[in-house]
């Protein structure tokens, strides 16, 4: 089985920083790293890879030139093949495009029968590229997966449901957005693997080299526009107490009956 | 070596950095360095080559290595400095032990011991040190005399002893220099020869992670072909031809350690509230603990980069520059740990908080690799030499270049920084015309001198280069703003103590004021509060309390 | 394209707020590298002289025939795959928001329901705002299967041409709405916290970069505009008894081999004995303050005297206090409790974006700085760890004489 993992190079968003003045990302300083969840979901690919004899896998990210440090770090991690959907005119892509080129990078590797992404990236948190490649290549989608087997053609996944799981069977080719287990340690690739996977095959394609028509990309194809971006905003006037302890929990419950939570 | 591509340098960083998040918390660090203990199993999984394989580094890819250059080791000792410098140091000893193969090897051994190093991760220790010779290394007392079997030389017997020996009594194999009848040789020795043993675990005042030992050979057998080279006579050459690079490493732990105990002190800054505002707030504060050792350890980043560069394009030696690049980076790195301490106050005297530690740690850098006093004679006599041939032009056409820089890029103090480099001339000019350098401390702070003013100039150099490398954490403006305060600091510290160094040994010189400048010097020094205040929030800003 | 005009004064400010490094001064101007930009427009935002401008497509198009605002209703999914679960919460918050933007845009409030049975839907929701519900019968429809689902409401929407369609940004939601959206090549916008009207369009708010950010989008050029709304930001408005809306029923043919997907079995988790954190009332949530996972048994404590619920922060989960399932914030659960009450939580951006919503949020922490204040309403510098015993007594006994 052939599978192809989408990843992400985002900034690492627990370091972002705002300007406190104008409200604004303050990018100096801030890593990039590979989207965690997709880091999971290739070390899911990678598991059956392992498991099953004869699968290869292949990455794919779409991005500026430097994203190619993803896509490297897929193949020190043990994925076969990379390739970096670069281009200028994907510039301002949203979630539909994005879909659109990704989709079309997809159908010219070929012959795809797993394709896996990370639930969301957490830099836009949309979750919506994934299903959108599906909705694009006409496959069904197994989203907010957390494991699957494969037997032959068939595939039986776990999933994620608003409370609970489920457990679907479906038939390659298909699609899996793969959300994280709790306290995964990401796997990280030792310097040989590092050193090996530099000389592995990696390519880069425009836009044209995947016949991805202009009009769906960038901000021109993008249904969707920024139209303005700010600080999250402070709404509450606070009252601060400078109390002792005895003092403060009297307050607390003199507070909490004033706003009739008891009495 | 030429360096690796800087993704792949950048992965095998990620990979040491989430090794130590999971493995080396702090935690495990305080227990190891409480009970000063090697953490041994930690350094078997960090030369895991499955795991992580750090030794391979220094290994060209042939021998099965990943073929690191001097910028990829720099790099990655900087990354280890920050986690330990214990472990960084039991690290770096493998990487120093495999020198004198990497350097004077014969084919044959670089594929026997090479590949040996690599596959069978083992540890390595270098062992030239005795009780009686440091960097000193002409008073060798270690004698390795022939051993003939069947009137052929079938090999060599080794004693004597050797004195703090970085994985003495850990390490797998270890490279000897001894005195054979031809002169010093390095000898390949493995763990569990006869005669051969390692004292006791030394207990140190830092770097408690790092095992030093001492070691005795009492007719130690060593066969032939561990003869590094194949020729006896040539240690004392192979040991030289690599301390540009080996002291490069050390700067590189400065410079790491360093860093730390300084982000330390700006995160908790931030956090602590004195007189209605937090400390980093004061000028009292972050102008003393925070700015100067910030202005200071890039400008040795931009040092020790240069010099990388230029050993990774080929150039051999540079003993002068490594020197200049340790001397600064270990004592920058080690007045920045001694006043993380004073910035974290009573907090900073505690073993829970990391600077205590990493103020012990860091002291062993202005010592080992040789002493900072060694750096200074040893950056005196280099550059002297290059005064001397070029009749005092090397430091005025590096003034030139300055005067130069300034009119593409007037932001980086290249106009203070050329003055400094004349005020350096003029005083090494009245030294040689007052043979002021038979005092030995004339010399010593000459040597400190020039190191100021080579890294000022180099930083000068760095904050106006097009591109920054994929080191600098700080935007633009940040970056030329430390510059110029390296070179306004580097030129008031020239033109006050090479003036009062020339004066205090000789009458006063003719036109000697004139040509110092201090005046010129003193007027360019405006704008330096502000400057300061400007890199003070950039630091807050890119150093945010956690 | 992202265009810099002359009036640029080569202040920089642009090139150092770019997050993505594309920005850059060539001579004394900036200029930008669109292979790096991806639009985003903080650029904009930060020109003081207005130099930097992002040129869109502006062809109008005629969309006067989308009217209507339409909220797809979600089933809760049980155990028993032949059984249909109520309506859940975030589809009462989706009308009771979308009614606003209905009224605001003049247009009617429609639940689209695609279940195997009506069970009185057009009354159910007709109180929560609804004008109409348009109703799919089919026993295919029991259990959710993406393509199914996808198929019908695509069917629906090109039938009766809505302007603005509204998802709740759950599981389902988020499975759902992105392959419809793809299908009709309209825009769509995740994990919405606020919506509103401006200029006929809808404009969707939505934290980014983690919560650390928030950005304004609008789909100006395609229809209908499509959402999937955060659930427990959006108030649910009191019901209207008695209001019913129009049920219409649509006849859809579905196909049974469109069901590529099979549930095989699925489980739902019945809370471990404890409340859970998102429906509860009240919250009372400890972080790394609490120092220990012994001292953290303060807040059960209080927790267990109020009947609240018990919250944490992600240091707290971190350190191993509480379990993950209590987490409050980007990465774990967004509630929206009456009262909050923070014990040693400093308050990081990723925290505050999951509890912001609370009605009241009291705060006890020794730092005066503590971020967490700037977000409560009362802020208590204090050790928490001497607050709680005392008040969980006061209030013990409190509600014992009550």
């Amino acid at each position: 089985m052939k599978i192809i993992v989408c990843i992400k190079q985002v900034p690492d968003t627990t370091e972002v920083k705002i300007n406190p003045e104008t409200g604004t990302l303050i990018r100096t300083g801030v890593p990039s790293i590979l989207n965690p969840y997709d880091h999971f979901a290739l070390e899911s690919a990678l598991d059956l890879k392992k498991k099953h004899p004869g699968f290869s896998v292949t990455v794919i990210s779409m991005g500026p030139p430097q994203a190619k440090a993803v896509v490297q770090l897929a193949l020190a991690l043990g994925a076969d093949e990379g390739v970096l959907l670069s281009d200028a005119a994907f510039a301002g892509s949203d979630t539909w495009a994005t879909s659109y080129a990704l989709s079309m990078a997809i159908k010219k590797i070929g012959k795809a029968d797993i394709i896996m992404c990370g639930m969301q990236a957490i830099d836009g948190d949309t979750a919506q590229v994934g299903p959108g490649i599906a909705q694009q290549l006409g496959l069904p989608q197994v989203t907010f997966c957390e494991h699957m087997e494969i037997e032959g053609k068939t595939i039986i996944a776990e999933r994620h449901i608003d409370g609970g799981s489920e457990t679907v069977e479906l038939r390659a080719p298909a699609l899996f957005t793969m959300i994280m287990p709790k306290d995964h340690p990401q796997a990280y690739p030792s310097f040989t693997q590092i050193y090996s996977a530099s000389k592995k095959k990696f390519h880069v394609w425009s836009a044209q080299d995947v016949e991805a028509q202009s009009h769906y990309l960038g901000l021109k194809g993008s249904p969707t526009q920024v139209s303005k971006i700010y600080p999250p905003k402070k709404e509450t006037e606070t009252q601060v107490f400078n109390l002792s302890a005895a003092a403060a929990a009297e307050k607390i419950v003199e507070i909490m009956k004033k706003e009739g939570f008891i009495k | 070596m030429p360096s690796l591509d800087s993704i792949s340098r950048n992965l095998m960083l990620d990979s040491l950095r989430a090794y130590a998040r999971k493995k080396i918390t702090y935690d495990y660090i305080r227990e190891k360095d409480a009970a000063n203990e090697c953490p041994l199993e930690v350094l078997r999984e960090m030369y895991d080559t499955d795991k992580l394989g750090v030794h391979l580094l220094m290994i060209p890819a042939e021998y099965g290595g990943v073929s690191g250059g001097t910028y990829d080791i720099y790099r990655i000792c900087e990354q280890l400095a920050r986690i330990d410098l214990g472990i960084a140091t039991s690290v770096f000893a493998t990487f120093l032990g495999t020198d004198p193969l990497n350097v004077g090897g014969t084919e044959q051994q670089k594929e026997k011991w090479l590949k040996r190093i690599a596959k069978e991760r083992l540890m390595v220790a270098y062992a030239a040190t005795e009780p009686d010779a440091g960097s000193d290394l002409v008073n060798l007392k270690t004698r390795a005399e022939h051993v003939i079997k069947n009137g052929k030389l079938a090999g060599y017997s080794i004693t004597g002893a050797k004195q703090w020996i970085s994985n003495g009594g850990i390490a797998d194999l270890y490279t000897v220099l001894a005195m054979a009848p031809g002169g010093p040789s390095w000898f390949l020795v493995e763990k569990g020869y006869e005669g051969f043993s390692p004292n006791h675990h030394e207990d140190k005042h830092g770097i408690r992670l790092s095992n030093t030992s001492g070691l005795s050979l009492d007719n130690v057998f060593v066969p032939v072909e561990n003869l590094i080279g194949g020729e006896e006579g040539k240690g004392l050459l192979q040991a030289q031809a690599v301390f540009g690079y080996t002291r490069l490493m050390v700067a590189a732990f400065g410079l790491g350690a360093g860093w730390e105990a300084l982000e330390n002190a700006i995160r908790y800054s931030q956090q602590r509230i004195q007189a209605g505002g937090p400390l980093c707030d004061k000028q009292g504060y972050s102008h003393k603990f925070l700015v100067p050792h910030a202005a200071n350890l890039e400008a040795a980043r931009s040092y020790i980069e240069y010099v990388a560069g230029r050993l990774d394009s080929g150039e051999h030696g540079l003993q002068t520059e490594g020197a200049i690049a340790k001397y600064w980076a270990t004592e920058s790195g080690n007045k920045a740990a001694e006043d993380a301490i004073q910035a974290l106050g009573g907090y900073g005297y505690t073993r829970d908080f990391p600077v205590e530690k990493i103020k012990r740690d860091i002291k062993i850098t202005c010592i080992y690799e040789g002493t900072s006093e060694v750096m200074e004679m040893t950056i005196y006599r280099g550059r002297w030499q290059e005064h001397l041939k070029t009749r005092g032009g090397f430091y005025m056409s590096m003034a030139e270049e300055m005067e130069n820089l300034v009119k593409t890029n007037p932001n980086v103090g290249a106009d203070v920084c050329a003055l400094s480099l004349r005020a350096l001339t003029a005083v090494l000019e009245e030294c040689r015309i007052n043979k002021l350098t038979r005092h030995q401390h004339v010399t010593f702070k000459l040597g400190s001198l020039i190191a100021a003013n080579e890294i000022a100039w180099s930083f000068c150099r760095t904050a106006a280069s097009e591109k920054y490398s994929e080191t600098v954490k700080f935007d633009r403006k940040t970056y030329e703003t430390m510059a110029r305060v390296n070179a306004k600091n580097t030129a008031l510290k020239t033109a006050i103590e090479g003036a009062s160094l020339v004066l205090s040994a000789a009458d006063e010189p003719a036109g000697f004021s004139e040509k110092i400048n201090a005046k010129e010097i003193e007027k360019r020094q405006k704008g330096l509060l502000a400057d300061m205040d400007f890199i003070a929030a950039a630091l807050k800003q890119a150093f945010k309390a956690r | 394209m992202l265009e810099i005009s002359a009036k640029c004064i080569g202040c920089t400010k642009c090139v150092a707020v770019c997050p993505f490094g594309a920005l850059s001064m060539s001579g004394k101007k900036a200029v930008v590298n669109m292979s790096a930009c991806t639009l985003c427009g903080a650029c904009v935002q930060v020109c003081p002289v207005e130099a930097i401008s992002i040129k869109r497509d502006t062809a109008s198009k005629d969309f006067s025939a989308y009217k209507g605002v339409w909220v797809f209703v979600e089933l809760e999914d049980s155990e028993d795959l032949s059984a249909e679960g109520p309506v859940r919460k975030v589809s009462f918050e989706l009308l009771s928001e979308g009614r606003k933007i209905a009224d605001a845009l003049k247009e009617e409030l429609c639940a689209v329901v695609l279940a195997g049975k009506n069970r009185n839907y057009e009354r159910e929701l007709g109180e929560y705002g609804a004008d109409k519900v348009y109703f799919c019968e089919n026993p295919e429809f029991t259990v959710y299967n993406t393509d199914i689902y996808s198929a019908a409401v695509c069917a629906l929407i090109n039938k009766h041409k809505p302007s603005v369609v509204l998802f709740g940004a759950t599981v389902k939601g988020r499975d759902l709405a992105p392959r419809i959206a793809s299908a009709l090549y309209v825009g769509l916008t995740a994990d919405c916290t606020a919506l509103s009207v401006r200029d006929g369009l809808l404009v969707q708010s939505r934290p980014a970069f983690g919560g650390n950010i928030m950005a304004d989008i609008l789909s100006p050029n395609s229809r209908p505009q499509m959402a999937t709304v955060r659930p427990n930001v959006m108030k649910v408005s009191p019901a209207q008894s008695g209001r019913i809306a129009i049920l219409v029923r649509e006849d859809l043919k579905i196909d049974k081999n469109m069901r590529r997907v099979k549930v095989l079995r699925r489980k739902i988790d019945r809370g471990s004995g404890s409340m859970k954190i998102e429906n509860a009332n009240i919250i009372v949530s400890g972080g790394r303050g609490m120092k220990t996972k012994e001292k953290f048994k303060l807040i059960e404590e209080l927790a267990s005297v109020l009947g609240a619920a018990v919250g944490a922060s992600r240091a707290a989960v971190d350190l191993g206090f509480k379990e993950k399932s209590h987490q409050v914030g980007q990465s774990g659960v967004t509630v929206s409790p009456r009262l909050y009450m923070a014990f040693g939580i400093s308050g990081a951006v990723q925290h505050l974006v999951g509890m912001k919503n609370s009605d009241i949020v009291i705060a006890v922490n020794k730092d005066p700085n503590a971020m967490i204040f700037g977000a409560a309403k009362y802020a208590f510098v204090a050790d928490a760890h001497q607050v709680l015993p005392k008040l969980s007594e006061l209030l013990a006994k409190g509600l014992k004489r009550g």
